[in-house]
Order: C-alpha cells, then sequence, then structure tokens
C-alpha cells in the first residue's frame, strides 16, 4: 500500500502508529503482544525523548525501552 | 464456538467434593496481572492473617493465608502477579505449575475494571486452563466514577463462571465473592471444562495435535491448553515433552505447517484471537458514558515524563520524602538546622523525642530495671549481663529498626503506590543503563536511603534475576539512615563550621550512589558475564491518591517479614558481640580495653594503618558496627565514659584527616547483620553475601587509604 513503516521507537509525541509487525527473541515478541502491542493495534505514543519511550495502548500506560520498541514496526495513521 | 473435541478428555477432573465431615479445606488460587489490586484483596480477604514462604527454588516470595467462611475453612495462595501463563518469566511458570500441579478447587481471577480489555487477557488465559474460577472485576467503583458500566451477567453468561464487581480497597463485594467461590467449589456453578477461545485458522491444527497428545497419553494439561501451547512455540512445554520425542517432532512439524499455510507466526495469531474474544466480550457488555479525557493526568505525564524536568523533579520528590523519613526517625535534618541558628534546646529536644531516640531510652529504662530484678534473684552476674544487656540490648537494636522500616515502607509506599515512582524509574531509565541497570532498580536504591534491608527486599520487584542480584548485592553501599546519624556525629565533632559538616555529608552520600552504580556494573559482569541491563517493559499505573490503607498493609506485613526472617540470627549474633566486648581472658566482667573485642581490635588495628586508622579502639567501633552502623557511637561514649556522642568522639582525639577517613571507611565497609541476614534469605545463597563482604570492605579499605593517604602527601592533617 505504499505507506512507510518505521520503527515505534521514531514516532514523535502524540503521534500515532498502526502495528504492522512485532519481532524479537527471547520472548520479547511475545512479551509485547501480551501487553497489547499486537499487529493491527494503533499505539500513541506519549513521550520519546532519549530514555524509554511512553505509549499509550487499549487503555494502558507502558515505558519501553528502545531496543524493544525498535522491534516494533508501525505505520503512521492521522 | 468450536466445542472440545474428544469430549471428556479433560485432563484434572475436580477432586471428589464434601467427604464425609464436609470440612476439607479447599485451596484457593488468586491470579491477576501487576497493578490490578491483587494484594490489597490479598489482605482484604486473609485479614492478615498470612504466611511467607518462598516459592521452590527461587527468590519470588509465596504468600498463603487461611480464613473460614461459611463453615469452610479456605486456604488462600497468591500467585506471582504476571501478565500472560507462557512461562515466559519465573512468576508465570510458577502461577502455571500451581495450576496444574496443585489443581486448586478454585481460581480467583481478578480483573481490573478500569482496564477491563488487558486486565482480561492473564484471566482468558487461566479459564483456558481451569474452568473452576470466580472473576473478580475490582475497582469497580473508581470505574463507575469514570462512566464504565459493566453488565456482570452479560458477561458471567459468556464465560461462564461467577463474574463478581468489588473493590478490594473499600471491602465491597467481598462477601458474595466469597460466596461464590464456595458455589464454584460445590459444583453449584463455575465450569466443568476450561473455556473455549476461537483460534479461527488454528483449529484444524490444534484438533490434530490434541489427538496425537491424547494418543500419546501426554495428560498433565487439558490437552487442547497444550495443544494450543505448543503450536504458540512454548519452550517449557517442548521440554516435558522430550520424554515422548515423536510427539515433539509431530509438534514442529504442525507448527511449521501452520506457518505456512497461515503465512503468520502462530503465536501472534494466538494472541490475537484471544484479545479478539475480549473485544467481542466487551463490545456486549461494557458500556461507557460520558468519559472525561484524563487532564490531570496528561499534565502529570508532561511533567514527569519531560526529559529533563522528568528527572529533575522525580529526584526532588524522592529527596522531600527522604527529608521527612530522616526528621521523623532521627531528628536530622531539622535539629541540625535548628542548632545552626542557635536553638540548639530546641533540638535537642526533637532528638530525644524523635522515634530512635524514644525506643533507645525505653529499652535503657527496661534493662536496668530487669538487671537488678534477676540479680535479687541472685543469678550470678555474667547471667544478669547476657540479658538484660546482651539479650535485651540486641532486642533494643532490633527494635529500632522497627520505626525506621516501617516509616520508610509508608512514605515511599506512597511513592509508589500514587503512580509518581514508576514514572521516576522511568526517566532514570537511560541513566540507569549506563551502569547495566534498568530503571526498576531505583526503587531497591532509593529504599536503601531509609534502610538497606528494605532495599534488598525491594529488588523483589525487578523482573530479571541477574538484576536482582546485582542490585541487592551493591545495595550496601547506598548510605542507610544508622550510617546518617554516625556522619552526623563525626562531622558535627570535626568540623565546627556547619558548612563544611555539610560537604562531609553530601560528598559522602554522593559517593555511596556512585559506588553502588558503579559496583552494578562491575557484579553483573563479574557474577554473569553479560553487560546489558533488560530493557525496560514496565506498565505506568494510572495516578491516584495513596490509599493510608493499602500503604499500612504493605509496611505492616514488611516489617513484620524483617522481624521473622532476620529477628532470630540478629539476636544471636548480636548476643555474641556482647559476650566478646564485656568478658575477656580475666572472665567476667571486664573494662572494655580487657575484652576479647579490644583484643580482636587491636589484632586488627594494623591492618587499618594504610587509612589511618590504625588505633583499636577505632578497629573496635568498627567490629561493633558490624551488628549495626549506630553501634560505633555507643563504644565511642562507653570507651571515653562520656554520653553526648560528639564529646565521645572528640576524646579520641582524631585529627581531621583520620577523622574523615574514619567516616568514609564506616559509610561503605560491611553491611550490618540485618542487611546481610536478609542477602541470605532472599537470595538463598552464601556466594552473593560473601562477594557482598568481600566488594565492600575492599571499596572502603581502598577509598579511605587513597584518601588519606593523599591528603598525607598534601601535607593536611
Amino acid at each position: 500500500m505504499g505507506m512507510d513503516r518505521v520503527p515505534l521507537s521514531s514516532l514523535r509525541p502524540r503521534e500515532r502508529g498502526r502495528v504492522i509487525s512485532v519481532s524479537g527473541g527471547c520472548g520479547a515478541a511475545r512479551r509485547l503482544m501480551e501487553m497489547g502491542i499486537l499487529p493491527g493495534e494503533v499505539i500513541e505514543v506519549l513521550s520519546n525523548s532519549f530514555g524509554p519511550i511512553v505509549i499509550r495502548v487499549r487503555g494502558a500506560t507502558f515505558a519501553l525501552g528502545r531496543g524493544l520498541a525498535s522491534r516494533v514496526l508501525v505505520e503512521v495513521v492521522e | 464456538m468450536s466445542s472440545l473435541s474428544n469430549g471428556g478428555c479433560f485432563a484434572h477432573c475436580p477432586k471428589p467434593i464434601g467427604g464425609c465431615d464436609g470440612s476439607r479445606e479447599l485451596l484457593i488460587a488468586l491470579i491477576g496481572s501487576p497493578n490490578v489490586g491483587k494484594s490489597t484483596l490479598f489482605n482484604r480477604i486473609t485479614g492478615g492473617n498470612v504466611h511467607v514462604a518462598n516459592w521452590a527454588g527461587v527468590t519470588l516470595q509465596r504468600f498463603e493465608g487461611t480464613l473460614s467462611y461459611g463453615g469452610k475453612r479456605l486456604r488462600v495462595v497468591d500467585l506471582p502477579g504476571t501478565y500472560g501463563l507462557s512461562a515466559e518469566n519465573v512468576g508465570e511458570r510458577i502461577a502455571r505449575e500451581f495450576i496444574a500441579g496443585e489443581k486448586p478447587d478454585v481460581l480467583i481471577l481478578i480483573a481490573d475494571a478500569t482496564s477491563l480489555e488487558r486486565s482480561l487477557y492473564l484471566v482468558v488465559n487461566a479459564l483456558e486452563l481451569q474452568g473452576r474460577a470466580v472473576v473478580a472485576l475490582n475497582m469497580i467503583d473508581a470505574a463507575e466514577k469514570r462512566g464504565i458500566h459493566v453488565n456482570e451477567e452479560g458477561l458471567q453468561g459468556r464465560l461462564g463462571v461467577p463474574v463478581v464487581s468489588i473493590s478490594a480497597l473499600k471491602g465491597f463485594g467481598i462477601g458474595r465473592l466469597l460466596r461464590a467461590i464456595i458455589d464454584v467449589a460445590e459444583g453449584r456453578s463455575g465450569r466443568e471444562e476450561p473455556l473455549l477461545v476461537n483460534y479461527n485458522g488454528l483449529e484444524r491444527f490444534i484438533a490434530r495435535l490434541e489427538r496425537v497428545l491424547g494418543e500419546a497419553g501426554f495428560d498433565r494439561y487439558p490437552l487442547r491448553w497444550a495443544a494450543v501451547r505448543l503450536l504458540e512455540g512454548d519452550e517449557v512445554l517442548m521440554k516435558e515433552l522430550s520424554e515422548y520425542p515423536e510427539v515433539a517432532s509431530e509438534v514442529l512439524a504442525l507448527r511449521e505447517e501452520a506457518r505456512r499455510e497461515l503465512a503468520t507466526e502462530p503465536e501472534s495469531l494466538v494472541i490475537a484471537s484471544r484479545y479478539e474474544f475480549i473485544e467481542e466480550l466487551l463490545m456486549d457488555n461494557v458500556e461507557r458514558v460520558g468519559l472525561s479525557g484524563p487532564s490531570v493526568e496528561e499534565a502529570l505525564d508532561g511533567v514527569l515524563l519531560h526529559p529533563i524536568a522528568g528527572p529533575l523533579v522525580s529526584v526532588t520528590l524522592i529527596l522531600l520524602a527522604f527529608l521527612a523519613v530522616f526528621t521523623l526517625n532521627t531528628g536530622f535534618p531539622v535539629t541540625m538546622i535548628l542548632s545552626a541558628v542557635g536553638l540548639k534546646d530546641l533540638s535537642d529536644l526533637i532528638e530525644s523525642y524523635s522515634l530512635t531516640g524514644l525506643i533507645g531510652s525505653l529499652f535503657g529504662a527496661v534493662s536496668s530495671k530487669v538487671a537488678s530484678a534477676l540479680s535479687s534473684l541472685g543469678l550470678n552476674d555474667l547471667l544478669v549481663g547476657l540479658m538484660s544487656e546482651g539479650i535485651l540490648g540486641t532486642l533494643g537494636t532490633l527494635m529500632s529498626f522497627i520505626p525506621l522500616l516501617l516509616i520508610t515502607y509508608m512514605i515511599l509506599g506512597a511513592l509508589q503506590d500514587s503512580g509518581i515512582f514508576p514514572r521516576a524509574a522511568a526517566s532514570l531509565d537511560s541513566i540507569f543503563r549506563r551502569f547495566g541497570l534498568s530503571g526498576r532498580a531505583l526503587f531497591p536504591a532509593v529504599v536503601g536511603f531509609g534502610c538497606n534491608v528494605p532495599g534488598v527486599i525491594a529488588t523483589r520487584g525487578l523482573e530479571e534475576e541477574e538484576e536482582r542480584v546485582v542490585t541487592s548485592v551493591a545495595e550496601p553501599f547506598i548510605p542507610c539512615q544508622a550510617r546518617l546519624a554516625v556522619l552526623v556525629v563525626i562531622s558535627a565533632a570535626v568540623f565546627r563550621d556547619p558548612l563544611h559538616q555539610a560537604y562531609l555529608m553530601v560528598s559522602i552520600y554522593l559517593l555511596g550512589i556512585l559506588m553502588f552504580l558503579l559496583s552494578s556494573k562491575f557484579l553483573r559482569k563479574l557474577i554473569f558475564g553479560s553487560k546489558e541491563a533488560p530493557e525496560l517493559l514496565m506498565e505506568l499505573p494510572p495516578y491516584h491518591v495513596p490509599s493510608a490503607r493499602v500503604i499500612w498493609w504493605y509496611a505492616r506485613a514488611n516489617t513484620l517479614h524483617f522481624l521473622r526472617k532476620a529477628g532470630l540470627i540478629i539476636l544471636i549474633l548480636g548476643t555474641l558481640t556482647w559476650l566478646a566486648l564485656n568478658s575477656g581472658p580475666s572472665g567476667y566482667p571486664v573494662e572494655t580495653s580487657g575484652s576479647f573485642a579490644s583484643i580482636i581490635g587491636s589484632f586488627l588495628a594494623p591492618v587499618l594503618s594504610p587509612a589511618g586508622l590504625d588505633d583499636w579502639r577505632l578497629a573496635l567501633a568498627l567490629e561493633v558496627g558490624f551488628i549495626a552502623k549506630e553501634g560505633l557511637i555507643t563504644v565511642f561514649s562507653s570507651i571515653s565514659g562520656i554520653s553526648d556522642p560528639v564529646g565521645a568522639i572528640r576524646a579520641l582525639g582524631m585529627t581531621p584527616l583520620r577523622a574523615v577517613s574514619l567516616a568514609l571507611f564506616m559509610s561503605l565497609y560491611v553491611p550490618c547483620l540485618a542487611t546481610l541476614s536478609v542477602m541470605l534469605s532472599e537470595l538463598r545463597r552464601a556466594k552473593y553475601v560473601a562477594i557482598a563482604i568481600l566488594i565492600e570492605l575492599t571499596v572502603a579499605f581502598l577509598l579511605s587509604s587513597l584518601f588519606y593517604s593523599i591528603g598525607s602527601i598534601l601535607g593536611l592533617r
């Protein structure tokens, strides 16, 4: 569909992204998905600076390490 | 919804109910994700009648309580808070093993009514494993305030188990919950078989795998559940299958086939299907009206999660909390400020009425009463001394920990419970990562300023076992309140200018924090050979006004836990130390200078000469400081015969250089007995305790020696 796939870690605060894929070994992907970060889900970024990225998904707020956040590919939605 | 194939294959049928007398104890397991109010509910229903142990083989705490209800005895086990049951981490593995192995009569599945979608994920997971369960919708009051209305009956109809709205905090709905539990236990409601979730495209593969598992006789878990988990790629379950090699290879083949045919990972399909099931469930049964935006929350998050303001505000809040803790417990720093502005009398008054002061004088009075009572009974002097001073005195030390612990727990518990602390942890994560720690380690580190004992206990909140060990072992570098008390006295004795006193104290604190961070990095490498801290994945719970009751439960349970676990060790070693101090080659009583302890002291003193501490009195005091750091002051007082601690230290005639070296050494050397006892009981490896003692002694010795040598070379005195 030509939409740009970018890592979740590259989104700016207040931007929202729809999850395309979640990857990662050692159960990292599973942990993320069980928290509700699933393909198709829309995630809002609350804060994103040099530290962990803070997101809102399914009504809950999470702090997410940058490495983990870069494993979540999203397309930006309006 | 598809039906269970090979009907009636449910692996563990409910145990026969009732028996002859109907008084069999019911085993109840409490299951919930973090932040859904699990501990609150546990405390609410067990009423503090709680037994604490460790889960076999790991350092995780196992809480168990009993209660009677409707003529039945219920034994409630609080399973670790988890997000799923995939055995991905220790907590999940324990929860799952417990359900499959101990086969509890009823599960209490706790969901957060304000965040149903996510908290039902674990509920659905557990219901797929065992149908005899009750769902507790906690925080229903808060949900209704936010305009969330839940159709209990609708959920109940769909899930097939009783659903009860409760508020664990306010005690609302607890009776109904307990009645529902009994109903399920006696077979009047609940499901015989686990819940079925539709896994869509995966169903064919599930059915095939179920057949394979059934034929092989793998019946430890419900067949369907095991089939789903295996298709998801469950490593732990795969290991259990090692006795059935042909089944294991069939699993791998089926998973591969499913992956190819469905063009996606079976794992993500399964998780998505569960969420789909939940969405459907909620669409029909939850009504949201007039939800006002969480504007206060947003404003607070704007500050606390800000890249620069966040860490600053967090650190300031923590500092303020500690000023309150310190003042309540020791009178400092309010006393110091008061004496600096010339209100010495007021300062003394506050100090003697601080909690530590009160307990000290109470035990002093009791001890002398007991001593005179015992000698009037004609007991010999050694026995009188041993009981009145040795045992009672150590008991006094032990008791003086209580306010220290309670107040530290209460104030920090409030910060944690309000949702502020998790945000502070997130905002400081990037700094902690440089030292091989995650932001989660902030809480145990900060608690350590109050007292290292709860600091070590607080490492339970860390997910990764490695991080838990590293943080516990490095914890004693954080200067605790007992060391603060000694530090205040030393700096007051050496420097007359309050500004110089403050310099010394602040430097020691900064040094302690630095050593904590550096040694964490070093220890991770030394013990585990890895460098990276676990990536942060932490829920930030909504802000709320902390509940006094929850904080009290938390503080009380943890303080009692400390007394039970470490109390006896401290009592025994404390009494032995008293003996060493008060008896010598010539018997009992002896002057301190003729005691076994002073003999050991003069033996140790030369070792301390590089640090300028070559004095048997200092060595002796440091020996005693092993029991509790404030013991140093007691020794100086008893040697010099001056009860004012500042005067007692001045009477030692130390040069400022040596005094600072002593302050440095005292702040960093061996952790106190209580901390070591708790470290042993928490980590369960003597090796880690030995490492802690060794690294702290080495660092203290090297740094104070370095300081003293440089100072001497520069001609300082």
